[in-house]
């Protein structure tokens, strides 16, 4: 008995291989299509620059020690202004990158000098803590190109985030994974 | 026997202990702030206010308020006076046409939302005639209100943002191409100022926000804001340049934040009125630049102090425009009121 239930002839082979194959096969694609289907439902959380109003509250009540929350520059939107408000106090002793002179208190913007007198600001992503002082200083004189955003490449996307709940003007919402940051945009800069 | 009374201590400790944890737990919970409403804890030098420059020194006011006309429009953006002082107001797609009192004599509709607009004075050539800045052409209306021309289109990388008149030259400033076009009443471009020369050490006209205004004083000079230097200056028709005069400073004396003046006008003794943005001044210099007064402070034409700081797109502050009528009072156009605001200087 145990020899006849070992011999397997070669339709009964054949059968049994395109029915694990087939198997396997539709066990892959259901796979497949339920990943790529959990990717693009996946919400990840952001702040809309064109609602924040740089209150500071994403430098403190983000779980991280160092916030998620950070500056980001459009350089599109940029006058690239020799006296940049968002780089400098209101009334700097002189134009130069001297600390005495930036309004950020953690040096996170780097100025560069690019044809007198046009100069370009660029974040230094690991310095800004995202208090958003140097939002406010551009957004008051200048066109409005520095903003916030939350990075993922750092945010662990809390359940319920954090600065969310505290935030005053309630511009955090839920993006999708596919298209996770909310650039500011150009309103009719020169 | 001999323990039982050294064990009720400890046990009492460490209950006192454990109680001790307990409540500095339900203090410490109780005392977040989940909500964000104790503000964000972070030191003074990590916050921003122009506070301290809103306030003007009563004795630098030379003006007071003494109308005020409304405007029935959502969004005013510029403004002229025209013969008789009727108030020309472009914004949304018309030119409302007012009486100084404020009654409604004509609305024009345009195709296009308005940038700029001059009326020609006693000055011009065709008294009453209406020159209209769209946002690349120039398009001319008689004083009855009627299209008479269009001129041609700069292309789609212009951005006219004013428009000043002499008696027989247009001339329209291009913030986007950072130029100043001279016309002539035709709509023929007869040449153009770019306010460079390498030899003065002149960068041309620098603008990083699209406010580029220009007027023509009594002088025959044309007076062109080149507001990323902050700074008034004057060229002849041909583009030479023949002063210059403006510094950057928060002071009362100067021109604040990244790039102003914004808009200008010109009183008839050649006194240059000035309109900033950011911190919103209006004030009236010499026709030498030299600081005379000021019309209207922050706190008068921005009574919410937060606006200034506001980035939020519909809490931003409003850039104001300025006129000068016959009788010398200077209007400002205040978007935020939606009305033009009339200023008459003090009595001695």
């Amino acid at each position: 008995m145990a020899d006849q239930e070992r011999q397997v002839d070669r339709r009964g082979f054949l059968n049994d291989t395109f029915r694990v194959a087939g198997a396997i096969g539709l066990v892959g694609l259901g796979g497949f299509v339920a990943g790529r289907r959990g990717r693009s439902d996946e919400m990840l959380w952001q702040l809309d620059p064109h609602k924040c109003i740089a209150c500071g509250n994403c430098a403190t009540y983000c779980v991280l020690d160092e916030s998620a929350v950070r500056c980001l520059h459009n350089f599109e939107m940029c006058g690239y202004c020799e006296l940049c408000t968002g780089y400098f106090e209101p009334e700097p002793p002189s134009l130069t990158s001297g600390a005495e002179n930036q309004l950020c208190p953690t040096g996170a913007i780097q100025r560069r000098l690019i044809e007198e007198p046009y100069y370009e600001y660029t974040l230094v992503a690991e310095l800004c803590i995202g208090c958003g002082k140097c939002v406010k200083g551009c957004s008051a004189f200048g066109n409005g190109s520095l903003y916030l955003q939350v990075c993922h490449d750092l945010c662990v996307n809390c359940n319920e985030c954090s600065i969310a709940v505290a935030c005053p003007s309630q511009a955090f919402r839920r993006v999708p994974a596919d298209q996770p940051y909310l650039p500011k945009h150009r309103e009719g800069t020169a | 026997m001999n323990q039982q009374p050294s064990s009720r201590p400890v046990g009492m400790l460490v209950a006192t202990l454990v109680g001790a944890v307990f409540a500095s737990g339900l203090v410490a919970a109780w005392r977040i702030d989940w909500w964000g409403e104790q503000g964000n804890g972070l030191s003074p030098r990590f916050g921003y206010s122009l506070e301290a420059y809103r306030r003007v020194d009563p004795a630098l006011v030379g003006y007071d308020e003494v109308d005020r006309v409304p405007v029935a429009l959502r969004e005013a953006r510029t403004m002229a006076v025209g013969p008789e002082d009727r108030l020309y107001v472009a914004g949304d797609l018309c030119i409302l046409c007012l009486s100084p009192s404020g009654n409604k004599l004509a609305t024009i509709a345009l195709e296009e939302e308005p940038q700029c607009v001059a009326v020609g004075g006693a000055g011009h050539a065709f008294p009453g005639r209406m020159y209209v800045g769209l946002k690349d052409r120039v398009e001319v209306y008689g004083p009855e209100g009627k299209r008479v021309a269009h001129w041609e289109s700069q292309g789609p990388k212009a951005l006219f943002t004013s428009i000043a008149l002499a008696e027989h030259d247009v001339y329209v400033a291009n913030a986007r191409g950072r130029v100043v076009l001279r016309y002539d009443l035709q709509g023929k471009l007869l040449g153009q100022i770019d306010g460079r020369d390498p030899d003065k050490d002149l960068r041309g006209f620098i603008i990083p926000s699209p406010y580029f205004d220009l007027a023509m004083a009594p002088d025959g000079l044309l007076r062109v804001v080149n507001p990323g230097m902050h700074r008034i200056e004057a060229y002849t028709a041909e583009g030479h340049l023949e002063q210059k005069w403006g510094k950057a400073t928060v002071g009362i004396e100067g021109f604040c934040g990244c790039c102003n003046p914004a808009h200008i006008a010109l009183l008839d003794d050649g006194s240059v009125v000035t309109a900033e943005k950011g911190l919103p001044r209006v004030k009236v210099y010499s026709s030498e630049g030299q600081f005379v007064c000021v019309v209207a402070g922050p706190e008068m034409l921005c009574p919410t102090a937060t606006i200034t700081e506001e980035t939020r797109t519909e809490h931003k502050m409003k850039v104001h425009d300025v006129a000068v009528d016959s009788q010398g009072r200077i209007l400002v156009l205040d978007p935020s009121t939606q009305s033009v605001r009339v200023f008459q200087k003090k009595r001695q």
